[in-house]
């Protein structure tokens, strides 16, 4: 009985991690304390891309990108910016070389990027959503 | 192993992030190396030859910002060209200050912002071709400014835009033809509306200065010789430019959607003086992106437009009108880095006021950004 406990319980684990695995959902966040409810995708791209600086409300948005290469980076980048990780660079080096804008600053995992985020209203972000708790607010997921 | 890893990792942390420990000092930087050569030396592209050339296309810059307060950045661009013998000039020397959140003055050493591609001309890895087309992109001596500029961002609904309107002044020797010649444009002015909308952008702009060249006439290369020419026919005070107006027009729409990329630029020189020809000159690009390549097709066309009498009888002398198709190819190998190779087809319809020929030119670079 004790066994079979056991097995089970690493097979709901094992089929857990799987489903983890292939049904990652990232979340984009903002701080608790940030005003606005749901972004629409075009929204939350245009504040990626340096286009606008501003939340629906007006006040000041600073986007945070989690470091190159992780797993929510890239989905991020292909579903919402809709952009490969070199058609990025290359949009981004058209402003970074005429003074016209700066990359959203690179900071850290999911875990670093939603304490951030929930510690400065100003800032969205986006991560895996099993890091996603009551100190942020989801307002786009994919 | 563990102890290994964070090595490493701290050593990889180290190495990408030159900047992390000065907070807002920003350093950035672009390489290209190239090589071409020509398939026969009767048509002019730039300075290339039937011999592979290593240096036309090979460009390094650095670039150095710093925040210095919540309003004031200071930034600076160091350029070292091929062409130029790896000279290091300062393209770009300003300082930024953002007025309000969507209005930023710039003074000092500026980039005359005459084409869609202007701002990041010499950063290869930005576009797909090794160099835009020389028949559009065609004014590089005037291609910095010394002014003031100011840019001032808005948005409406899901367009957003801005336009740039600067001022300012150059002074430079210039080679038109075959003699140098100091060049002198005053209030040398222009405004620059730039649109985007989704996957679609639209770019307008004009651009005006008056010309000084006080040295036309008393050296002896073609220029000199016009002037005789025309002085002879009775007509030589059309041909010195002193204080005359040059304008520039130009438009330009883009369509990007990731996958597919197209570009229309047009663009249209107009002297009151008839020292030089009135010209069109104007492009049509497609691109298309297969995972990390990207294949792209070009055509450009320019053509001298001379004025009616005499004085376009005397122009015809040095008249242009020349084409070209493009077909390359992008490989993004790496997040920064690029491989390009391109042929290009030449067509010149006339050279300088004689009949041209045709050739080729086949290049290929590495572009990369740091």
């Amino acid at each position: 009985m004790k066994l079979f406990k056991s097995i089970s319980k690493i097979a709901i684990g094992l089929t857990l991690l799987i489903g983890s695995l292939v049904h990652a959902e990232v979340a984009v966040i903002v701080s608790a304390s940030n005003a606005n409810a749901a972004l629409d995708q075009d929204t939350i791209s245009r504040v990626f891309l340096g286009k606008t600086s501003n939340f629906p409300d007006g006040s000041q948005a600073i986007p945070v990108d989690q470091t190159e290469g992780s797993a929510s980076r890239e989905a991020f980048n292909d579903k919402v910016l809709g952009k490969s990780s070199s058609q990025l660079k290359a949009y981004w080096s058209r402003l970074i070389f005429t003074g016209k804008g700066t990359p959203p600053k690179e900071s850290g995992s999911d875990a670093e990027v939603k304490d951030l985020v929930a510690k400065n209203p100003n800032l969205i972000g986006y991560v895996d959503a099993s890091v996603v708790d009551g100190s942020v607010k989801v307002v786009f997921k994919f | 192993m563990v102890l290994r890893k964070s090595g490493l990792a701290a050593a990889v942390l180290l190495a990408c992030s030159p900047a992390a420990f000065s907070d807002d000092l920003n350093i950035n930087g672009f390489v290209s190396v190239g090589a071409s050569v020509l398939s026969n030396t009767d048509v002019h592209i730039g300075n290339y030859d039937d011999n592979a050339s290593f240096s036309n296309d090979t460009i390094v810059g650095l670039q150095i910002s710093k925040q210095v307060n919540d309003t004031t950045s200071a930034t600076a661009q160091l350029v070292s060209r091929g062409t130029e013998d790896y000279n290091t000039e300062a393209a770009w020397a300003y300082i930024t200050y953002a007025a309000t959140e969507d209005l930023d003055v710039r003074f000092g050493r500026l980039r005359t912002p005459f084409f869609y591609y202007s701002d990041f001309l010499e950063v290869g890895y930005a576009y797909n071709w090794i160099r835009p087309s020389g028949e559009v992109y065609r004014l590089d001596t005037f291609s910095s400014i010394n002014g003031v500029d100011f840019t001032q961002r808005f948005s409406t609904g899901s367009v957003d835009g801005s336009v740039q309107f600067y001022y300012g002044r150059f002074s430079d020797d210039f080679t038109p033809v075959d003699e140098t010649y100091n060049i002198e444009l005053r209030n040398f002015t222009g405004v620059v509306l730039n649109l985007t909308q989704g996957d679609f952008g639209a770019r307008l702009s004009y651009h005006q200065a008056d010309m000084y060249m006080p040295e036309l006439g008393t050296k002896t290369g073609a220029l000199d010789g016009l002037i005789t020419a025309a002085t002879g026919a009775g007509v030589g005070d059309k041909f010195v430019p002193d204080g005359e107006t040059t304008s520039f027009y130009e438009a330009a729409v883009t369509y990007d959607n990731g996958d597919m990329f197209f570009i229309a630029e047009w663009t249209a020189l107009n002297h009151e003086t008839a020292i030089f020809n009135d010209d069109t000159g104007y492009m049509v690009s497609a691109a298309k992106r297969f995972d990390d390549t990207t294949i792209h097709l070009t055509y450009s066309n320019q053509s001298d437009d001379l004025e009616s009498g005499t004085v376009g009888q005397i122009q015809k002398n040095l008249e242009g009108k020349e084409s070209s198709i493009t077909l390359g190819a992008r490989f993004d190998y790496d997040t920064s880095t690029a491989f390009k190779v391109e042929a290009q087809y030449q067509d010149e319809d006339t050279y300088l006021g004689a009949p041209g020929e045709s050739g080729m030119l086949y290049s290929v670079a590495v572009d990369l950004v740091f």
